[in-house]
């Protein structure tokens, strides 16, 4: 048997046959539960076998909960069809597989939103894939580069990119909005020339193909 | 004396705001006030602290030399003659600068340290090396800015610097203000420069064209006892910097009141 039921979960062994479909199918058909747990152990499963797999579940009315496997392959493939996935670190693991897992982690892990507290001087530079949120100011000769939004308690003087990976629907806020250049996604403005009024927050996006600047939205 | 002795940077990024100026009528005024004062040039490029000091034919042996122990380090500082609170330890050659490691600038401040209350250390304008061996040996730090555009900015970027080295605190002393200029708006305002520059202001230095006088004959503003406005404005720096509580002149007061416009008269030596 490559595929038994084991704690609760169903348990794939490393040397599947060909027919592991058929033995799959025959598994779950038995089973009543209503969800279930994947432990895929070494298997390598591609996209076509993990569809096949969801497919059937969701035909026979059966939630995946999770799928936990060692390969970082079959990993790939679950989350890219949207399950629940935890990898396993062997303990004999290669160094590959480990660096691989880690660069993979960092990628799907690292969403949060990118904090800085202190005031940027000339010079400084502070870039991040995600959202940005500066607690200080910007100084003028200070740069700020996001992937996503980017949003300063404090004044911004310097420049500040925000979509810097192409997304134009990011947008830039601060409480003083006085930049020397605003760039979003691939636009580029110059900043305003005359000092804004104090007390009203701003922000700016594109609209129109060009970079305007508003007063901030409380909603988005 | 060496746990409590200040080891003070007078940095500013920029060329030519007054790091030198500052850095020789702080040691002048601290030295006045009684405290044993020793001021380094770290501009090993283009020293010329000796020169503002009127010293520079009293120099026999240098940094370098004490470095290299051809010397010990009391060969090596001059002692000021008017006022012997007050030594300078001249920079080497500019060649140094080739070999001169953070840790040698450690060491010397380090020997300094033993016998002087006050070390301050004249950095050289910009941020390269000169700029790190100094900020290496120092523990707190004095800005020294003017208000334009472009020296603003540079200090900025010093400022930066200095709190990833852990210098604190960091204070700042506004250079070569005119009151006239600053009214009218054609010049940064103070608020302006501390605005960006978040720091606690040290103190301002009028402009005052006795500076110049005093820098081309070595003789420090505050030393010969002079009462122009930059000289007052030097050792109330000097006051603040040892704890003393001394407002701030206020630029628009400046030259209205009736004391000003006699000195003004004395100066133009009509009598």
């Amino acid at each position: 048997m490559a595929i038994n039921y084991q704690n609760k979960k169903i348990c794939f062994h490393k040397d599947l046959g060909k027919d592991w479909h058929r033995e799959f199918e025959d598994l779950i058909i038995k089973k009543d539960e209503r969800a279930i747990e994947l432990d895929c152990g070494e298997c390598k499963l591609n996209c076509y076998d993990i569809d096949y797999i969801k497919t059937l579940c969701i035909d026979k009315n059966i939630e995946i909960i999770s799928l936990v496997s060692q390969n970082i392959k079959t990993i790939i493939s679950a989350s890219s069809l949207g399950l629940n996935t935890t990898l396993r670190l062997n303990k004999n693991i290669n160094k590959n597989t480990a660096e691989l897992a880690y660069s993979y982690k960092d990628i799907h892990n690292d969403k949060s939103t990118k904090f800085h507290k202190g005031t940027l001087r000339a010079g400084e530079v502070l870039e991040t894939n995600n959202d940005l949120l500066v607690v200080g100011d910007v100084n003028p000769g200070a740069k700020v580069i996001a992937g996503g939004n980017i949003m300063i308690w404090g004044r911004l003087l310097g420049i500040a990119h925000a979509g810097s990976k192409g997304n134009t629907s990011a947008s830039i806020t601060a409480l003083q909005l006085r930049p020397v250049q605003l760039r979003i996604a691939k636009k580029v403005a110059r900043g305003p020339k005359e000092k804004p009024e104090e007390g009203f927050t701003e922000e700016a996006l594109i609209e129109d193909d060009i970079i305007v600047i508003k007063p901030a939205r409380t909603t988005k | 004396m060496t746990s409590d002795t200040r080891v003070i940077l007078i940095c500013s990024g920029k060329g030519g705001v007054g790091k030198t100026t500052l850095t020789a009528n702080l040691g002048i005024s601290l030295a006045r006030k009684g405290s044993p004062t020793a001021v380094l040039d770290a501009d090993f490029g283009l020293r010329n602290l000796d020169l503002l000091l009127g010293l520079e034919n009293r120099i026999v042996y240098t940094a370098q030399e004490v470095l290299e122990e051809t010397c010990r380090l009391d060969q090596a500082l001059v002692k000021h003659k008017q006022e012997p609170n007050l030594s300078l330890l001249p920079a080497g050659n500019p060649r140094m600068l080739d070999w001169l490691k953070p840790e040698d600038m450690k060491k010397i401040v380090g020997m300094l340290s033993e016998q002087f209350q006050y070390v301050l250390i004249d950095c050289p304008a910009g941020v390269e090396d000169g700029f790190r061996n100094a900020v290496a040996a120092s523990k707190e730090a004095i800005i020294v800015t003017n208000p334009e555009v472009s020296a603003v900015r540079d200090a900025d970027r010093v400022i930066g610097l200095l709190n990833t080295n852990d210098i604190k605190p960091v204070q700042l002393v506004l250079n070569r203000v005119r009151p006239k200029m600053m009214e009218s708006q054609e010049m940064l305002s103070i608020d302006d420069v501390t605005d960006i520059l978040a720091l606690p202001l040290l103190g301002l230095v009028l402009e005052d064209e006795q500076v110049i006088v005093s820098t081309n004959r070595g003789e420090p503003l505050t030393l010969i006892g002079s009462q122009s406005p930059a000289a007052r404005c030097y050792s109330n720096i000097a006051g603040r910097l040892q704890g003393e509580e001394i407002p701030l002149i206020d630029p628009s007061q400046e030259g209205n009141g009736l004391g000003d416009k006699f000195r003004r008269l004395m100066q133009t030596k009509i009598f």
